[in-house]
């Protein structure tokens, strides 16, 4: 089954917090002036004090579960979407392609549509109720067996997924500071993997109970298994609107103002990137366009929870592999070794036949790595005033990658097999490598020094 | 005496000519005959001749009895096939067909098409239906089939006496192909042939399934010499670049009992289709199992025993297996009524795949490029690095 990294692709949070701590944690800080409730509440309710904001961590990690679980339901349903709606491998894939089709553009505007449109409250439930509302016509897509409704319907989940990230980013850094910033977002990427973990592991399950209860596979058991997978995207709406009470509540307080992303988006700062920059962005497409190895390698090897094998992984690796990056430095020789361990794994699973652990393992391991020392570096690259445009056109152009790649993928399998895809992806992979040379010798060359 | 002269002309013309062609497509001369030597139509004989430069294949399809093929190779060029019909078409055709100079004769060998079976899993247990057996068919004329430039032809029929009325719209089809050079065939399964092979299809199509959820059996007899055995081979690759999602090849091959070379095949790749023009989706699961030698069984096709006589045993062994087709549910037949199986037969050991040039160069440049780069790269730092050291100036 296809895999999209959710949770992998959230390693926005180390990207952001530079940019955000320098924005937000000016001498007012995230809660000064606590000096205006003289009323005493208890623990839990007073804003102030830790175990409230643990309850507030707790609903900012949920927030985003919902739409993390629902992101990889068609991949864990790949074998039921195709066999129910009977659709080639190409079509089914266009399901991931219509979620990264949105946020090629909103990425630039998810900053922007919270600090001047909607504000962080309303904007988190803005977003919460497009993903409910896209995860329910994606579900009745499948009930009434109109495929069409179906990527309808991952457009609208699109549009509320990923700026819902930014959200759940922003509130973060709003109601947290300093070294808690880095547990904080640590946690909020491990729900998300928890969520496609769960997803994976609980999908299928949900499917074969439905055609019990129905007595026959088909589009409608397909819808309804996804209706009740959208509960969890009703669950993380709840948890945006009584966050958005709580912030409400904080805000009057302690008298704090509403969050910000702080970002500054301006598109002709484009021109004005440097090679380095361009190179960066290169190893980003072409790197996570090699992240949809899993296409049916569950068929291939007669294992399908091998994907939740690359989740597993990374959910302890990543906050070890993050304090190692920030203390050693050196990102780019972290990068290479991350580019060089996926090309091996993906030769192993192309030419190969050997177990399938070991490569997955790698995999695994691979990303994680790579995700902690790559985001980082575009901040040594690129002035602080450009930081938030280049993070921005480094998503937008992985979104076009993603949405592109998924469906050359799904064409390639359909009319050439596992061994050229697979070949595909390695080509990809070492095309990323190419690059981090290139830019480890541009680098040195430049006489350019600054951590890595 | 032009007559005469004309005669003993034109066979070393025509063999010149044949050798001419081979020597130019590198292959061999293919031609197909319907009913040598006779003039009906209610049976069918298609003779094949594969001419070479030194040597000659003979392909003789036909439905007499069970639907079978004979191979023989022999090392002359001009071999050829001789039937004594009056004697095929009676109850004992033993030696009614023949090899001219019966000396010729390499190696022979055949194929016999026995037996379709169906069934269906209930629960735990299998239902077997009444089997369809291919000898009772009564089949249309191969003639009117035969494309001497495609070099096609199909044999298609239906059961003579069909009580559940499964095949009132269908009908059970061997289509054959025979090739005169190598290549790979364009649609699924592309399976890669030589200038040794034929390609039989069995199809499929229209017949009724009698059960919720069939499956089928094909069994498929093979007939060696004494001193041949068959054995069935698993070949398992990563190569699916010609069948997308299939990786495992099987072959029926005989095998000498001396060296155990091998001295004809039966190829196939491990996959059935659903449809006329397939795609990957089109996939119907197919294994193959069960090789037993038949023991004393005379196989029931009238060439096969004409060719081989009927002394069974010692003369000649007779091994047979089950292709099934389908999957857990046997849900694929069911919907388009739709099924295809292709299969390889010829002389010598079957072909292998290998990859495609396409796929080596682009492996070759995605390994090959990062290295270079970074010796390229190194290079130029170590030039760089010398050059600023050489601009310093010794102080005194």
């Amino acid at each position: 089954t296809f895999r999209a990294q959710c949770g992998l692709k959230k390693a926005l949070p180390s990207r952001r917090r530079k940019a955000q701590q320098r924005a937000l944690l000016g001498p007012d800080g995230g809660d000064g002036g606590s000096a205006g409730s003289p009323r005493a509440l208890p623990a839990v309710c007073d804003p102030s004090r830790l175990p409230h904001r643990l309850l507030v961590l707790a609903l900012m990690c949920f927030l985003g579960f919902g739409s993390c679980f629902c992101y990889d339901n068609p991949a864990a349903l790949q074998t039921q979407v195709q066999g129910d709606m009977k659709v080639n491998t190409a079509r089914f894939m266009a399901l991931y392609a219509w979620y990264s089709w949105p946020n090629v553009v909103l990425c630039f505007f998810g900053g922007f549509l919270i600090d001047r449109v909607f504000g962080i409250r309303l904007g988190t439930v803005i977003f919460s109720i497009f993903v409910c509302v896209g995860q329910v016509i994606f579900a009745l897509g499948a009930l009434l067996n109109a495929f069409w409704l179906m990527e309808v319907g991952r457009f609208i989940f699109g549009i509320g997924g990923e700026s819902l990230a930014v959200a759940q980013n922003t509130y973060a850094v709003s109601w947290f500071k300093g070294k808690e910033l880095n547990l904080v977002f640590g946690l909020q990427l491990s729900m998300a993997r928890i969520g496609s973990t769960v997803n994976m592991n609980i999908m299928g399950w949900i499917y074969s109970r439905v055609q019990d209860l129905l007595k026959h596979t088909g589009h409608t058991t397909l819808g309804l298994a996804l209706l009740i997978g959208g509960i969890t995207c009703l669950f993380s709406l709840a948890c945006a609107l009584i966050l958005a009470y709580l912030d409400k509540r904080a805000e009057k307080l302690l008298c704090k103002e509403q969050g910000k992303t702080g970002e500054v988006i301006k598109l002709t700062d484009v021109k004005n990137f440097s090679l380095s920059l361009w190179l960066i962005f290169v190893i980003c497409v072409c790197y996570y366009a090699a992240v949809f190895p899993f296409i049916g390698l569950g068929k291939k090897f007669s294992f399908s929870f091998f994907c939740s094998v690359v989740y597993i992984i990374s959910a302890p690796m990543s906050p070890i592999f993050g304090i190692l990056v920030d203390k050693i430095g050196k990102n780019i020789i972290w990068v290479l070794c991350a580019v060089v361990t996926t090309l091996a794994s993906h030769i192993m699973l192309a030419f190969t036949f050997w177990n399938p652990w070991i490569a997955m393992c790698l995999l695994g391991v691979a990303y994680s790595l790579l995700a902690c020392a790559l985001w980082p570096m575009v901040a040594f690259v690129v002035p602080e005033h450009q930081l938030g445009t280049a993070y921005g056109f480094m998503q937008s152009i992985q979104n076009l990658g993603l949405a592109v790649i998924s469906i050359a993928a799904g064409m390639i399998l359909d009319t050439r097999g596992y061994l050229f895809l697979e070949v595909f992806f390695s080509a990809c992979v070492s095309l990323s490598l190419v690059a981090v040379v290139m830019l480890y010798f541009v680098n040195h060359l430049t006489g350019k020094s600054g951590g890595f | 005496m032009r007559c005469a002269g004309r005669r003993m002309a034109a066979p070393a013309l025509g063999a010149l000519l044949l050798l001419l062609g081979a020597a130019a497509v590198g292959g061999r001369e293919v031609s197909m005959q319907y009913n040598p030597g006779w003039n009906g139509s209610s049976v069918n004989v298609l003779h094949v001749r594969a001419v070479g430069r030194s040597d000659s294949l003979h392909y003789v399809w036909s439905s007499i009895g069970a639907p079978s093929v004979l191979l023989v190779a022999t090392r002359s060029p001009s071999s050829a096939l001789s039937i004594d019909w009056s004697r095929l078409l009676s109850p004992a055709p033993a030696g009614a067909v023949w090899i001219e100079p019966p000396g010729s004769v390499v190696y022979a060998a055949a194929i016999v098409f026995t037996k379709l079976f169906e069934y269906s899993k209930a629960d735990a247990s299998e239902v077997f239906y009444p089997t369809y057996d291919l000898s009772d068919f009564s089949w249309d004329s191969i003639n009117r089939t035969v494309n001497h430039t495609a070099l096609t032809a199909e044999l298609r029929g239906v059961p003579t006496s069909d009580p559940s009325g499964s095949f009132s719209n269908g009908s059970l089809a061997f289509r054959v192909t025979a090739y005169g050079s190598g290549g790979r065939d364009r649609a699924l399964p592309g399976l890669l042939h030589t200038a040794n092979s034929s390609k039989v299809e069995f199809v499929l199509t229209g017949a009724a399934p009698r059960g919720n959820g069939s499956r089928f059996v094909l069994e498929v007899a093979t007939v060696e010499e004494r001193g041949a055995a068959s054995r069935l081979r698993s070949v398992r690759s990563i190569d699916d670049e010609y069948t997308p999602t299939i990786f495992e090849t099987l072959s029926l091959v005989a095998e000498s009992q001396n060296d155990s070379s091998a001295l004809s095949f039966l190829q196939w790749k491990a996959t059935a289709y659903g449809s006329q023009h397939p795609t990957r989706g089109d996939g119907i699961q197919c294994h193959a199992g069960g090789l037993r030698a038949a023991g004393g069984a005379r196989p029931r096709s009238a060439v096969v025993r004409a060719y081989f006589g009927d002394g069974a045993g010692s003369a000649y062994g007779v091994s047979a297996i089950n292709v099934s087709f389908g999957g857990e549910d046997g849900g694929a037949y069911r919907e388009k009524r739709y099924l295809s199986w292709s299969a390889l037969l010829g002389f010598g050991p079957p072909p292998e795949d290998t990859f495609s040039p396409l796929i080596i160069s682009i492996v070759a440049a995605a390994l090959g490029a990062p290295l270079l780069l970074l010796l390229l790269g190194a290079a130029v730092l170590l030039c760089a690095r010398r050059r600023r050291y050489s601009e310093y100036e010794p102080i005194n």
